[in-house]
């Protein structure tokens, strides 16, 4: 499997620069890209941009900004999902939309500006979205004429960043992804920096070891196959077997593995990621919880979240759609304990009424009874969206589910 | 090489998602070896018989062999096959001398529009991916169409998590894209996994293939030996050629795929 990185930090921090430095040093991008880029600027009367690889809305090329995510595979030591994300704020749904599976990070900052808005908000928003390992590239190392002391004054100020929201330990790297500097290539005149350009970095990454987790298995439907019920879905974690015996919540239905189908045919086993249907002699819902006796989902129907809000405001007493696997269903904003202020991740006010847009929270969901988990245990039970009106507006993390 | 059973799966869970939400979903298949992929994959999501009907947008251009290998797999997967042509079109003699934006719009996307109307579709299963084009690498897999099957690629939607957007009004209806995330190469070897049945015209004769299939006046063949799908999957790993070389549509004018898309393109 490929590892998905996502590139974020303030606009024009040069993100886009630097994963298209990427594919064209690695030659990854086909011959004619050059040539259809070269094209649209003659037309557009623009100057050559490692962005234009990424940013292919006419409006991303006239506005000279990335509007929404992209992304690519690119092949160093194992393969990356590179993900591009817009930059401004008024963009951070298309940023969350691409970074929420993100296993690394590179936050960009640039070494003329420093820290700014975005540098903070994405850092934060990386945080809340659990993603644990984190490069710094310190780019336009080329308007500061290389120099270390800048490179060491941005990193520490990024540094301190990241330490409040929880972060050590993070490798900061001085490039330029415009003129090619410890991107794909080592740089030549920073001879101060003898560490490992962003390319290196990516290719040591240890992968996460997975700890083996309960079996959760998310039901999305039953089909009915001539004499058959089959319960299909998808194992979120741990692992199912055949034989197994089953509890199904918050129906509360109960059943044992017969058979694990797949078409054609059949397997023993299925694992976390597996898409495949069950035969139980029992019927389960959509939205329903699978796991084993012995560590069974447990429903529950008041839990502590973490909320960023994207769109409109979030009161006490207000309702929302939730979707959590594939349970959706109605929840209530029981009470705003922490209104958090989305840039710096400090807490604004305690105990307040409501929260406006681009704002975070901490709050406490009431629902019919349902299968979540807390996000630090089984993370893919541990996240959901809010919508209204079916929109999609906003997503939360589980913190506590015994409360 | 990426794993072939991760792609599947998610793409699996995709299509079982559109089951699930929508009322009347239908499936566009093109006979190439994306949109082949995707009915493979569907009929692997329902254990064999695809439940909802598979929409073969017509413009009389298409190759011959195309349709005889439509006609033969229609038959032996027992697919619901609905063939869309938009015949005032025909009648009025549209064609790629009428410039290619004219011709794609008012032969695939108003042929399409129609059929949506005829049918009531609120969401339609389509093999587009990533890699083919930058404009759909900016696609979501859920992606809303309005009433006048514009894309407001301005305002996508939220998407995170495997929680896709549902329908947002009246008329609208959602584009899926369960195979976004696969690359040529990856369906190729699929292909090859799976021993799936595959239209020849993409298996080179006389030094020449077809490496992308359209419409017969606006398709070109590729430079190319690889006759079977080992060499094409060999030829993927070192050619230094885009995917679309051969297609007229994306290079007429610069942003023209957008514009197409925007209005409803495929």
């Amino acid at each position: 499997m490929s590892i998905n990185v996502v590139i974020v930090g303030h606009v024009d921090h040069g993100k886009s620069t630097l994963i298209g430095r990427l594919l064209y040093d690695s030659e990854t991008l086909p011959d004619d890209k050059l040539a259809e880029i070269q094209k649209l600027l003659e037309e557009y009367k623009k100057r050559f941009e490692f962005a234009y690889f990424l940013d292919s809305f006419e409006e991303e090329l006239k506005e000279e900004r990335t509007i929404d995510t992209t992304r690519v595979l690119f092949k160093g030591k194992d393969y990356y999902t590179i993900v591009d994300v817009p930059g401004h704020k008024q963009f951070i749904k298309n940023m969350l939309t691409g970074a929420c599976h993100a296993q690394v990070a590179v936050l960009v900052v640039s070494a003329p500006d420093g820290v700014q808005e975005q540098t903070r908000r994405h850092a934060f928003l990386l945080h809340m979205l659990g993603v644990q390992n984190i490069f710094v590239a310190v780019n336009k190392m080329d308007l500061v004429d290389y120099r270390k002391r800048v490179f060491q004054e941005v990193s520490e100020e990024t540094a301190r960043l990241l330490s409040s929201l929880g972060y050590s330990g993070a490798r900061f790297i001085p490039i330029s992804a415009m003129e090619g500097d410890n991107v794909y290539k080592p740089s030549g005149r920073m001879e101060w920096y003898q560490g490992p350009t962003v390319i290196q970095s990516l290719d040591g990454i240890e992968p996460d070891k997975v700890a083996e987790k309960p079996l959760r298995f998310i039901v999305q439907d039953v089909y009915r196959l001539d004499s058959e019920k089959v319960i299909v879905g998808r194992v979120e974690s741990g692992t199912l077997r055949s034989g197994d015996k089953l509890i199904f919540q918050p129906s509360g239905m109960k059943g044992r593995v017969e058979k694990i189908k797949v078409f054609p045919g059949e397997v023993d086993e299925a694992r976390s990621g597996d898409s495949m249907g069950i035969v139980t002699g029992c019927e389960a819902k959509r939205g329903d919880v699978g796991g084993h006796l012995e560590n069974p989902p447990t429903p529950v129907d008041k839990f502590l979240v973490e909320v960023v809000l994207l769109e409109g405001t979030l009161k006490r007493g207000d309702e929302f759609e939730m979707k959590c696997g594939a349970m959706r269903t109605k929840c209530l904003v029981s009470e705003i304990k922490e209104r958090i202020n989305s840039e710096t991740g400090e807490v604004m006010e305690k105990n307040t009424e409501e929260i406006g847009e681009n704002e975070a929270a901490t709050v406490v969901l009431k629902t019919e009874p349902l299968v979540v988990e807390k996000f630090s245990e089984i993370p893919e039970l541990g996240r959901f969206i809010l919508a209204r009106n079916r929109r999609n507006i906003g997503a939360g993390i589980v913190l506590e589910v015994a409360i | 090489m990426l794993d072939l059973n991760d792609l599947e799966n998610r793409t699996i869970y995709i299509v079982r998602e559109v089951y699930a939400e929508f009322k009347s979903p239908a499936v566009l298949w093109s006979m190439g070896k994306d949109s082949t992929t995707m009915l493979w994959l569907c009929r692997k999501a329902f254990f064999g018989k695809i439940p909802f009907p598979v929409i073969h947008i017509d413009t009389g251009y298409k190759f011959r062999q195309m349709y005889k290998f439509r006609d033969e797999i229609a038959r032996e997967w027992g697919l619901e096959l609905v063939v869309a042509k938009n015949e005032e079109a025909v009648k009025e003699g549209v064609g790629p001398e009428d410039g290619k934006f004219e011709c794609c719009t008012r032969l695939k996307t108003e042929a399409l529009k129609r059929c949506l109307e005829k049918y009531g579709f609120d969401a339609l299963i389509l093999a587009i991916r990533r890699d083919e084009h930058g404009i759909r690498a900016k696609e979501r897999y859920f992606s809303p169409r309005n009433e006048n099957f514009g894309w407001d690629y301005r305002d996508q939607p939220l998407e995170m998590w495997d929680q896709f957007q549902g329908l947002l009004g009246e008329g609208t209806h959602m584009r899926v894209h369960p195979i976004l995330h696969w690359r040529e190469l990856d369906v190729w070897e699929y292909i090859k996994r799976e021993g799936m049945p595959i239209n020849p015209m993409y298996f080179a004769e006389n030094g020449r293939r077809y490496r992308s299939l359209g419409c017969e006046p606006c398709t070109l063949t590729i430079e190319s030996n690889a006759a079977n799908i080992d060499e094409i999957v060999e030829e993927l790993k070192i050619t230094r050629v885009a995917e679309r070389a051969g297609r007229a549509q994306d290079k007429e004018r610069v942003f023209t795929m957008q514009k197409l898309r925007a209005l409803g393109y495929m």
